[in-house]
C-alpha cells in the first residue's frame, strides 16, 4: 500500500547503510512526511548553554519530585480533623496543602516536559501529505459490485416475504429490550399529583371527621396562639406513617405556609376561597402550598409588610393578600390555598386542622392538569 | 514484506531489539506504528483547546474512580454521627452522609472531591471554547461535519453527566435542582407525567433517583462519552488536523511537528499542567461545600440557589421567560416547557445543522482543510457573535439574583433588563462583529498595498507630512504592493514578519528575545541556506502522490 | 416563672423528631394526645438558665417592672434610662415617628407596641435613624452606643409595650448547633441563604446578609420582624430554638473553610467566575506558552 502511494522506499540494503537519522528521514518520507527543517538546538555538545538548559529542565523535575514528597509528608503529618470554632482551626490548611503540593508536582512535571521539548530536543518543521484523495472510481465500482452481488446472494430484494419477516424480527429485537427496561421502570401516575397528605383520613383521625392536624416540623401541633401578626410558619400534615414511606414532614407535596396577617391587612380572596382561612368570616390566618406553581421550589421569601411572596429559584412573585396570585415572573397560577379551621384539642387549647385537602394540584403544571 | 524468513544476521542482539522482535512477530507493528510516530501535528496554540477537554476528562475518570470507593448512592435515611459537629444528630440520606464522610472523615477525600468537581467545570468550559474555535475558523466544514455533530453530542452529554454528578450528594442545593428537573419533565405535553414517574420511580423524590443517577453518572454516560471521544479523535487522525494557510500548509499538506518525540513531550507535559491546574483549584478554592447547605428536605430552600455554570443558561431562560401558559380541553402546557425543553432543543438543533445550512447557503461543496480567519467570513463570525451574546445574556440571568444583591439592583429590574437584553443585544452583537470584521479586512488590504507603518514621519519638500511605510513585498511603479491577500495573517508591525514563515520565528513568550549579534548572524546564514533548499524541493510530495 | 415554662412544656412542646431519630415517629396518632412526652435529649441538655432566659423574653413588660426595682444597671429599663431615652428620641426620632410614637404619615411608622426588641435591632444595626427612605434600610455604623440604644429601647417600650430585648447568653452551646441548623434551613435560609449571604426580595427590597449580625441582633430580629421579615414568636420558635439558631449561625460564620478559600461561600456563581477566570485563564496561558515557537 505505502509503496503505491509514495513510490518505492529504500531497499533493505540501502537502509542498513544509512545512519539512524538518515533512516528515520527516509522512513518519514515513506509515510508521506517531509522533514523540511531539523536542527539540533545545541550543535556543539557540552556547551555552557546546553548544560544550563539541561539543568533548567532537571530543576523542574526535581521540584516536582520534592513536591510529591511534600504531599506524602503533608498527607500524614498535617492535622485534618474538623473542630468547632474556638478550638484549633488548623484543619483548614490540610486541603490547600495537599492540593497545592499536588499541583506543584503535576505542573512542574508538565513544565519540565515542555521545556525539555522546547530547549533540548531538535527543533523541526515537518510537512505531511494529507492523502485526502477520494476513493478511485475503480475502488468505488468494485466495492459497489461486492455490495450489490452480496445483497443479491441473500435473495432479500426478490424474496419479499423473507424481507418483511426479517424486518418484523428486527423490530421485535429492538423493541424487547426497550419494553423490558421502560416497562420495568414505568409507574402509573394515577391521581398522586392531585392529592397531598392533607386529604382527610378518618382511619387515622376518627375523632375529628378525619381532618388532618397541622403540625410544625417537630410534630408540635400549630395553635393560633403561637404566631404573632406578621408571622410565617412552615407547617405540615400531622400524618406519621403513609403508604409510600414518607411522613407528613418529609413528603414533598405537603409543605404549607401558614401566615398570620398583620392588623389592617385584608385578603381579596379568589372565587370560592373566601372562607378558607381562620376565622372563616374575617380571616387572620391563611395557608398556601409552599411548593411554587412554576418549577416546584419552596416559594417562601415572604415580605410581611407588603404581603409579597417570592420564589428564590426563578423569582416568581405572588401576592398573598390576593390569595397568592402571581404578580411577577414566570409563574402562571396562584399558589393553592389550604382550607383551614381550628379544633379544640384534648388539652383545651385550639389547634389548626385542614378542613380538606387542597382543591387543586399543588406544584408545577403538567399535562393532565385542567 | 514478501518473506517471513528471517536471515540469521538480522537476529536482534540488544534487549530492546529482542523485545521489539517479540512484539512485531505477534502484532505486526512495525509499519503501522512508524506511521503514527511520524504523524505530523500542527502547533498553533488554538488547536490545544480540545486537549484541555480530553485531559480534564481523564482527570475526571481518575478522581471519580477514587470517589466511588467511598460514596454510597443510597437514599436510605440515617442519622449523622461523623466529625462535622453542625450536622451531628441530623437525619439525612446515606448519599449525603457519605459525601460528608468523604469531606471530613476520609484523609484527603475533600481535595479529591474538589478536584473532581473543578475538573468537571473545566471539562465543559474547554469543550465550549473548543467549539467556538472550530466554529469561528470554519473547521466544521466538509469533510468534518460528522465530527462537529459528535462534538455537539459530547457537550450535550457532558451537561447531563455534570448535572447527574451534581445531584448525587443529595444536598439542599442539588435537591432543589432535582426538583426543578422534575418540574421540567412534568412540563412536557402528553407524556410529561409518565416521564417524571418513570425516571423518579414514582412521585418526586421517591427513593431510587440517586441510585439511578449514580449508575448513569459512573457507567452509562462516561462509557458513551469515552466512545464518542474515541470516535472524535479517530476522525481527527483519519482526516488530519485543519490548519491556517501558510508556508507548507496547503489543502494537501499539514505542517508541524511529528508525534515522536516533540509533540508527545509537549502534549504529555500539557496533560500534567491541566491536571495540575485542577489540583490547584481543588486545593485552594472550595467548591460545592455541601456541609454548609445541609441535607435535602422538600420543604426547605436557600436563596441564591444556582446550578453549576453549564446549566445556568437554562436557569436564566427560565427566569426570563414570560408567564405564558396554554390551557386547552382540560390540559395544560406549563410555561416551563418553552425555556427548558424547546429552547435548548432549538439551540442544539441549530448548532448541529449549521454546517449543512452554511454549505447550502454558500453552495460550497468542496472539501476544506485550511482554516479561515474569522474576519474573512464576516457573516459567520457575526452569527457566532450573535449566538454567544444570546447565550451570555441567558447565562448572566441565571445568576441575576446574585448580581442584584451584589450591585444593589432591583430584582424585578434585573428580570426586565434580561428580557430586553435577550431581544436587543444579539442583533447588536451581529452588527458590531460584522463591522469589526470588515474593518480588519480593510486594514489587511491597506497594509498589503502600502506596507507596514514604521512610525517614521517625514516632511516632504511640499511641506506635507507623511508616515513612511515599509512594503511587505515587491511594489509596482506607484509604490503599491503587488501581494494579494491569501487568508494568512498580515504583519501589522515591524518585527512581526515571522508570522508569515514557519522557518523564521520570533523567540520568547512575552517579548522577543534578542540573540547576540554573532549568533544571530550564524542563524540567519543557516536559515538562508535552508530556505533555498526547501524552495528547491517544495513540489516533491505532491508529485509523489499524483 | 419556672412554673410557667413547665406548663408550656407539658402542653405544647414535642420532642424534636429530627434530632431524636425515627423511633419517635412510630405512631400515627394526633399530636394532642402526646402531651406528656418531654423534649429530646439534645434539648434536655440545655441548662436551666436557658429556660429562665426564655421565660424572661416571653414575659415582656412584667420583667420590665421587676427590673426597675433591682436598680438601673445595664438592662436599660430604669426610670432614668427611660427619661434619657426620651431625650434621645426627641432629638433623633421624633421627626419621622411623631411626638407620641404614633408615626408620621409618609415619614415613619408608629412605634406603639413594637417593643424594645425592635428598637434595639433597628438602632444597634445603624438602620435607624434612617439616612434616606428606600425600599430597604441598609446596615450602617450605629449612631448610638449600646447604653443609648438601650435607653431608647426602654423609652419606646415604656410607652407602647411589645417584645423586649432578651438578656443573658443568647447563643446555645455546641450541642444545639445541629438543631439550630435544621430550624435555620427550614425558616431562615429561604431569604438569608444557607451561607447567610442574604438575597434580593421583590422590587429592590433585600434580606440582609447575616455576616455582621450579633447574637442579640438576630434574637431581636426574630422577635420583632423588622421590615419585610416575618415575626417568629416564642411559641412558634421557642427561646431554646432561637438560641440554637444563633449558635448555628455564629458557629458557621466563625468556622474556617476546610476546602481552601471559601470564595465568599456564594456557591455556583463564584465558582463559575473562578473556573472561567482562574481555571480557563491558567490553561489558556499554558497553551499560549506551549504553542509559541522557540527557536
Amino acid at each position: 500500500m505505502t509503496d503505491e502511494l509514495h513510490g518505492t522506499g529504500p531497499s533493505e540494503d540501502e537502509i542498513r547503510k544509512m545512519t539512524p537519522e538518515e533512516a528515520m528521514i527516509a522512513g518519514a518520507a515513506v509515510d508521506g512526511v517531509r522533514i523540511v527543517h531539523r536542527r539540533d538546538r545545541f550543535p556543539i555538545r557540552g556547551t555552557k548553554a546546553e548544560k544550563r538548559a539541561e539543568r533548567g529542565v532537571a530543576l523542574a523535575f526535581i521540584i516536582s519530585a520534592l513536591a510529591g514528597l511534600g504531599f506524602i509528608v503533608a498527607f500524614i503529618a498535617v492535622p485534618f480533623e474538623w473542630h468547632v470554632p474556638g478550638t484549633a482551626q488548623n484543619f483548614r490548611f490540610y486541603t490547600p496543602a495537599l492540593g497545592g503540593l499536588m499541583a506543584i508536582m503535576l505542573v512542574f512535571l508538565g513544565i519540565g516536559m515542555v521545556l525539555w521539548a522546547k530547549w533540548l530536543m531538535p527543533e523541526e518543521e515537518s510537512i505531511q501529505d494529507r492523502h485526502d484523495v477520494p476513493s478511485t472510481e475503480e475502488d468505488k465500482l468494485l466495492t459497489e459490485a461486492a455490495l450489490v452481488v452480496g445483497l443479491q446472494d441473500t435473495g432479500l430484494p426478490r424474496r419479499g416475504l423473507l424481507m418483511r419477516s426479517l424486518l418484523l424480527a428486527g423490530g421485535a429485537m429492538a423493541t424487547v429490550p426497550l419494553v423490558a427496561l421502560v416497562g420495568g421502570m414505568i409507574k402509573k401516575p394515577g391521581d398522586q399529583l392531585f392529592h397531598t397528605l392533607f386529604k382527610p383520613n378518618p382511619d387515622l383521625f376518627p375523632d375529628s371527621n378525619g381532618r388532618v392536624p397541622i403540625v410544625y416540623s417537630d410534630w408540635r401541633r400549630v395553635s393560633p396562639d403561637d404566631m404573632e401578626p406578621g408571622g410565617l410558619a412552615t407547617v405540615f400534615p400531622g400524618v406519621r406513617q403513609t403508604v409510600n414511606g414518607q411522613d407528613g414532614v418529609t413528603d414533598a407535596s405537603s409543605p404549607t405556609l401558614l401566615i398570620r396577617l398583620k392588623p389592617g391587612q385584608k385578603v381579596k380572596p379568589r372565587k370560592g376561597q373566601a372562607t378558607w382561612g381562620w376565622p372563616a368570616h374575617n380571616p387572620e390566618y391563611i395557608a398556601f402550598s409552599k411548593i411554587c406553581t412554576h418549577a416546584g421550589c419552596p416559594a417562601s421569601l415572604y415580605e410581611q409588610q407588603t404581603g409579597r411572596l417570592l420564589c428564590p429559584c426563578h423569582q416568581s412573585q405572588f401576592q398573598v393578600l390576593e390569595d397568592a396570585k402571581p404578580v411577577f415572573g414566570p409563574a402562571t397560577r396562584s399558589l393553592p390555598k389550604l382550607p383551614i379551621t381550628v379544633e379544640t384539642g384534648a388539652d383545651g387549647r385550639q389547634y389548626f386542622v385542614a378542613l380538606s385537602d387542597y382543591k387543586e394540584p399543588i406544584g408545577p403544571g403538567f399535562w393532565e392538569r385542567p | 514484506m514478501t518473506s517471513t524468513q528471517t536471515r540469521r544476521s538480522d537476529a536482534p542482539r540488544t534487549p530492546q531489539g529482542k523485545a521489539g522482535k517479540f512484539l512485531d512477530d505477534r502484532l505486526m507493528l512495525a509499519g503501522p506504528m512508524r506511521k503514527q510516530l511520524h504523524k505530523v501535528f500542527p502547533d498553533h496554540w488554538s488547536f490545544m483547546m480540545g486537549e484541555i477537554a480530553l485531559y480534564s476528562f481523564i482527570v475526571l475518570l481518575l478522581t471519580g474512580t477514587y470517589l466511588t470507593f467511598f460514596f454510597d448512592p443510597s437514599m436510605a435515611e440515617t442519622v449523622y454521627h461523623g466529625r462535622y459537629v453542625p450536622m451531628q444528630g441530623v437525619p439525612m440520606s446515606k448519599a449525603y452522609e457519605s459525601t460528608l464522610n468523604i469531606s471530613f472523615d476520609v484523609r484527603g477525600g475533600l481535595v479529591i472531591r474538589q478536584i473532581h468537581h473543578w475538573s468537571a467545570l473545566l471539562f465543559l468550559a474547554a469543550m465550549l471554547i473548543h467549539m467556538f474555535r472550530v466554529f469561528f475558523t470554519g473547521a466544521f466544514r466538509k469533510p468534518r461535519e460528522l465530527n462537529w455533530l459528535i462534538g455537539l453530542s459530547l457537550i450535550a452529554l457532558g451537561i447531563i453527566e455534570g448535572f447527574a454528578g451534581y445531584s448525587l450528594p443529595d444536598d439542599l442545593l442539588s435537591g432543589t435542582g432535582l426538583r426543578i428537573a422534575d418540574a421540567i419533565m412534568l412540563s412536557i405535553p402528553v407524556i410529561g407525567t409518565w416521564v417524571s414517574f418513570l425516571i423518579f420511580g414514582g412521585a418526586f423524590p421517591g427513593d431510587v433517583i440517586i441510585g439511578r443517577f449514580y449508575i448513569a453518572h459512573v457507567l452509562l454516560i462516561p462509557a458513551i462519552l469515552a466512545a464518542l471521544i474515541g470516535a472524535h479523535l479517530a476522525l481527527v487522525v483519519r482526516q488530519k488536523h485543519t490548519q491556517f494557510p501558510g508556508h507548507g500548509r496547503t489543502e494537501g499538506t499539514v505542517s508541524g511537528e511529528r508525534v515522536f518525540p516533540l509533540y508527545a513531550a509537549k502534549a504529555g507535559g500539557f496533560f500534567f499542567i491541566v491536571f495540575g491546574v485542577c489540583a490547584a483549584l481543588g486545593g485552594l478554592a472550595q467548591i460545592n461545600p455541601v456541609w454548609l447547605f445541609g441535607p435535602y428536605q422538600p420543604a426547605a430552600v436557600s436563596s441564591g440557589s444556582q446550578p453549576d455554570w453549564y446549566m445556568m443558561f437554562l436557569d436564566g431562560s427560565t427566569r426570563l421567560f414570560p408567564s405564558w401558559e396554554i390551557r386547552l380541553w382540560h390540559h395544560t402546557v406549563p410555561p416551563l416547557f418553552w425555556p427548558t425543553v424547546v429552547l435548548p432543543g432549538i439551540m442544539f438543533t441549530l448548532a448541529g445543522a449549521y454546517p449543512f445550512i452554511e454549505a447550502k447557503m454558500t453552495k460550497d461543496t468542496a472539501k476544506h482543510h485550511l482554516l479561515q480567519r474569522p474576519r474573512d467570513v464576516p457573516v459567520r463570525t457575526a452569527l457566532g457573535a450573535m449566538a454567544i451574546t444570546f447565550y451570555i445574556v441567558l447565562f448572566l440571568s441565571g445568576g441575576n439574583d446574585i448580581i442584584a444583591k451584589a450591585f444593589d439592583i432591583s430584582l424585578n429590574a434585573m428580570t426586565w433588563g434580561g428580557r430586553i437584553a435577550l431581544l436587543t443585544l444579539p442583533p447588536i452583537g451581529y452588527v458590531v462583529a460584522y463591522r469589526i470584521c470588515l474593518g480588519l479586512q480593510r486594514h489587511d488590504r491597506e497594509v498589503l498595498e502600502h506596507g507596514v507603518e514604521t512610525g517614521i514621519v517625514r516632511m516632504l519638500p511640499t511641506g506635507e507630512y507623511i508616515e513612511v511605510h515599509q512594503p511587505l513585498g515587491p511594489v509596482d511603479e506607484h509604490g503599491h504592493g503587488k501581494l494579494s491577500y491569501s487568508g494568512i495573517a498580515v504583519p501589522k508591525r515591524m518585527n512581526q514578519l515571522g508570522a508569515a514563515s514557519p522557518l523564521k520565528h520570533i523567540r520568547g513568550f512575552l517579548y522577543p528575545v534578542k540573540e547576540k549579534p554573532e549568533i544571530q548572524a550564524a542563524l540567519d546564514e543557516l536559515e538562508q541556506a535552508e530556505r533555498e533548499e526547501s524552495v528547491g524541493t517544495s513540489d516533491s510530495p505532491r508529485q509523489l502522490t499524483d | 416563672m419556672d412554673d410557667d415554662i413547665d406548663v408550656e412544656t407539658e402542653l405544647g412542646f414535642e420532642p424534636a423528631v429530627s434530632v431524636t431519630g425515627a423511633a419517635e415517629r412510630d405512631d400515627g396518632a394526633p399530636k394532642a394526645k402526646r402531651t406528656k412526652r418531654g423534649r429530646g435529649g439534645l434539648r434536655r441538655r440545655l441548662g436551666a438558665t436557658a429556660v429562665l432566659i426564655g421565660a424572661l423574653a416571653s414575659m415582656g413588660g412584667a420583667y420590665a417592672a421587676f427590673a426597675t426595682t433591682s436598680g438601673a444597671n445595664d438592662t436599660g429599663t430604669g426610670a432614668e434610662d427611660i427619661a434619657a431615652g426620651r431625650q434621645l428620641f426627641q432629638v433623633s426620632c421624633i421627626t419621622c415617628h411623631g411626638s407620641n410614637l404614633q408615626g408620621v404619615k409618609g415619614q415613619g411608622p408608629s412605634l406603639i407596641g413594637v417593643g424594645s426588641a425592635a428598637v434595639y435591632f433597628q438602632v444597634s444595626t445603624g438602620r435607624m435613624p434612617a439616612a434616606r427612605q428606600g425600599a430597604s434600610e441598609d446596615r450602617k455604623v450605629a449612631k448610638f452606643n449600646e447604653q443609648q440604644t438601650n435607653q431608647l429601647a426602654a423609652y419606646v417600650e415604656s410607652v407602647g409595650g411589645g417584645p423586649t430585648v432578651p438578656q443573658g447568653n443568647l447563643k446555645g452551646d455546641n450541642n444545639s448547633v445541629a438543631l439550630g441548623g435544621q430550624i435555620f434551613r427550614l425558616n431562615c435560609a429561604s431569604c438569608h441563604g444557607t451561607t447567610f449571604k442574604g438575597a434580593p426580595l421583590s422590587a429592590g427590597k433585600v434580606a440582609p446578609s447575616l455576616n455582621q449580625a450579633t447574637d442579640k441582633q438576630i434574637y431581636t430580629a426574630l422577635l420583632s420582624g423588622p421590615e419585610s421579615m416575618p415575626v417568629f414568636s416564642d411559641n412558634q420558635i421557642t427561646p431554646d430554638e432561637k438560641r440554637a439558631i444563633i449558635a448555628y449561625i455564629q458557629t458557621l460564620k466563625a468556622s474556617k473553610d476546610p476546602g481552601g478559600n471559601g470564595i465568599d461561600r456564594i456557591g455556583p456563581v463564584s465558582e463559575a467566575i473562578v473556573i472561567w477566570v482562574g481555571g480557563v485563564g491558567a490553561v489558556m496561558i499554558a497553551i499560549l506558552w506551549i504553542g509559541v515557537k522557540e527557536r
